[in-house]
């Protein structure tokens, strides 16, 4: 039974010279219990998309249905009942933690708003509780949170988070701050209290080490849309978008045996702002042709059990490498031919 | 040839640098001694705090007095010792003899000239040629980091951060430096951006030849370029080596613990096994190793007197008193 269903999710922002399209017809379901990574690189929209699921931001058009309930259309008093069960943790503990509160107060405040402590007894004793259950040290209770390490400032937004019982967690690139030492201490947190708690997560992060690490799922964003959509073992042993294949090539892997061969993509990412109709990384491919730059966006089709990818040549390209599909391009010999739009 | 390629460009030794502060003394650099070699890539890794920007920073004498204390030690660039050159002597080694590559592309450039004049600027300050030369050489800069010529007179702001940091890479090499220091230089950048950056660094360098010192938290980025490595903790060279020795063969408990708490993508693991407790307060460091807190294998020795580093195997050290022979 799908927790979340996303349906044909936009998220749209007017500028000044066009429009922005951060996120453009996302559809997903996900499972209780289950952890969907969220990945692609600075402005892909996976921020926005983590954002427009909780509502901080209201979607342009699209449908975000928790538990059978459409987010985007419930009424402010019908939707604060339903927000203790979505939360989120940010990015920047340095910038999400209100500097003049302290641990036990910074903890306490999302049950002070909803008022779920029957009592100010019951209400320390929970967040003692909190504070243990994410191996926060008592003796912090009564610090501010400049006084802490950014792994502990971490600590102080995930038992926020808890504090009322979410069902539904987004973390927005919730490591991303920390030594890699710490990360792995935070990483096993939230596995723990995924077991534990049955909680449902979101994992929004650049970091495809650690987005295969914790999910389940993994969704991979170009330009506000999914391009490859996979179960994560899945994901990593078989990678048929152009784009997954050059991102997963890119990361440098900390071991002087069986370095990966590397696709190394031209250009940067191009506008979000009117985006043309066609394939958005086809200015970037090495397997584009003039079909993919006039046609219409490829839509995402299954190409094993479970596995989705959105490109229009999925088949045919799968054998040939990117040096080798440039070479037929009339490029120089291991140079890419392609270019940024 | 082969010889002119050992020829020492750096050498660090016994490095000792204090911080001032109000809550005490910040002990940021205990002891460190390295070598770079003309045909080094060196990698400094370690976390937050380890004292890898304040070792760099004063490679180019640029630490600033007070707060900082050299306690002790030298850096010697070319075998010249830099505590001995006044001001003006320095300026003309940062830039031409060594010169530095930053974290972050945004700040490191100046908002209101043009990217092509910075690179000039920098030639014209070393070099004696015209202003007309300088700018010949920043537009063939340029055009070796990848950027069009047409862009000489476009100002940072209309360039990604990719860009940027192409544009200093291209001041750093500017003047043909034997050293380039390049502190985090892939951070703020996206992963396909990296790539792109870091397949230029290499190319460059084997180019001009010029010895690298990377400082990065990444083992990813070590394995990608460097051939020596050295981690850093609290201040402290813990284990250096070859790239095989640090990878292959690493023996001190911290290395080992980076690498084990760092998601593999080659292999399915349910656990990851993180170094326990925080990173060392450096106000406060013990007389003993200070990764005594932190580590799985300390006994009471431990905490008897602090390690020396150790050669186990020919050009690798480690810090720690159960180090073994290679070979053993």
């Amino acid at each position: 039974m799908p927790i979340l269903q996303v349906e044909h999710l936009k998220k749209y922002f007017p500028v000044p010279n066009g429009i922005l399209h951060a996120v453009d017809d996302v559809s997903f379901t996900l499972d209780a219990g289950k952890t969907l990574g969220v990945v692609g690189e600075s402005g892909c929209g996976k921020s926005t998309l983590g954002k427009t699921i909780l509502r901080l931001t209201d979607p342009t058009a699209g449908r975000v249905v928790f538990e059978g309930k459409d987010v985007a259309s419930l009424h402010a008093k019908e939707f604060h009942r339903l927000r203790p069960d979505m939360q989120m943790i940010f990015q920047d503990p340095y910038a999400s933690l209100d500097p003049r509160l302290t641990v036990r107060k910074l903890i306490a405040e999302p049950m002070e708003i909803y008022k779920t402590q029957p009592s100010k007894a019951a209400l320390e004793k929970r967040v003692d509780e909190l504070m243990d259950t994410v191996s926060l040290a008592s003796r912090f209770a009564n610090s501010y949170p400049h006084e802490l390490d950014g792994g502990r400032r971490q600590r102080i937004g995930i038992a926020r988070a808890l504090a009322l019982n979410p069902k539904l967690i987004v973390c927005d690139e919730p490591v991303s701050a920390l030594d890699v030492s710490i990360q792995a201490q935070v990483l096993n947190l939230l596995q723990d209290l995924q077991k534990d708690l049955g909680l449902t997560y979101i994992f929004v992060t650049h970091d495809m080490s650690v987005v295969k690490h914790i999910s389940d799922d993994i969704i991979v964003m170009y330009l506000g849309q999914i391009v490859e959509k996979a179960p994560a073992k899945e994901l990593f042993r078989q990678h048929w978008h152009p784009y997954t294949k050059a991102l997963l090539s890119a990361i440098p892997i900390p071991s002087l045996h069986n370095r990966p061969n590397r696709v190394i993509m031209q250009g940067e990412l191009s506008s979000p702002i009117n985006p043309p109709d066609c394939c958005r990384f086809a200015g970037r491919c090495a397997y584009c042709t003039e079909a993919c730059k006039s046609g219409k966006t490829p839509p995402l089709s299954e190409v094993a059990p479970g596995h989705f990818v959105a490109c229009h040549r999925v088949r045919e390209i799968q054998d040939i490498p990117a040096e080798s599909a440039c070479a037929e391009r009339g490029a120089p010999n291991g140079s890419p031919c392609h270019e940024a739009v | 040839m082969e010889n002119s390629q050992n020829v020492p460009v750096v050498k660090v030794d016994d490095l000792v640098i204090h911080y001032e502060t109000r809550d005490g003394v910040v002990e940021a650099v205990n002891g460190v001694s390295f070598t770079i070699n003309k045909a080094d890539t060196f990698g400094l890794v370690g976390e937050t705090g380890a004292g890898k920007t304040t070792i760099a920073l004063a490679m180019l004498g640029l630490l600033p007095y007070p707060p900082t204390h050299i306690i002790r030690g030298s850096v010697e660039i070319g075998g010249h010792d830099i505590e001995k050159m006044s001001p003006a002597q320095l300026q003309k080694v940062r830039g031409k003899k060594v010169s530095m590559i930053f974290q972050d592309p945004m700040t490191a450039l100046n908002p209101v000239i043009p990217i092509g004049d910075q690179i000039a600027e920098v030639v014209m300050l070393h070099e004696k040629v015209s202003k007309a030369e300088a700018e010949k050489r920043a537009l063939e800069m340029l055009q070796m980091v990848g950027i069009r010529p047409e862009r000489y007179k476009e100002f940072p702001h209309a360039l990604s951060g990719g860009m940027k940091q192409r544009v200093v890479i291209a001041i750093a090499l500017a003047c043909n430096p034997e050293l380039l220091i390049a502190d985090e230089p892939t951070t703020a950048l996206d992963v396909t951006i990296q790539a792109q950056v870091l397949d230029m660094i290499k190319e460059l360098r084997d180019k001009f030849g010029t010895a690298l010192m990377l400082i990065t938290h990444d083992f990813g980025l070590v394995a990608e370029i460097c051939n020596k490595c050295a981690v850093v903790y609290a201040g402290e060279i813990v284990e250096m080596g070859t790239v095989e020795d640090i990878f292959d063969r690493p023996q001190h408990p911290y290395t080992i613990g980076l690498f084990e708490s760092i998601p593999s993508l080659d292999k399915d693991t349910e656990r990851l096994k993180p170094v326990k407790g925080q990173i060392i307060d450096p106000t406060d460091l013990p007389p003993y190793c200070s990764f005594y807190d932190r580590c799985d294998h300390c006994t009471e020795e431990c905490r008897k007197g602090d390690p020396s580093l150790v050669e186990v195997g020919p050009g690798h050290f480690v810090k720690c008193m159960y180090a073994k022979k290679e070979g053993n």
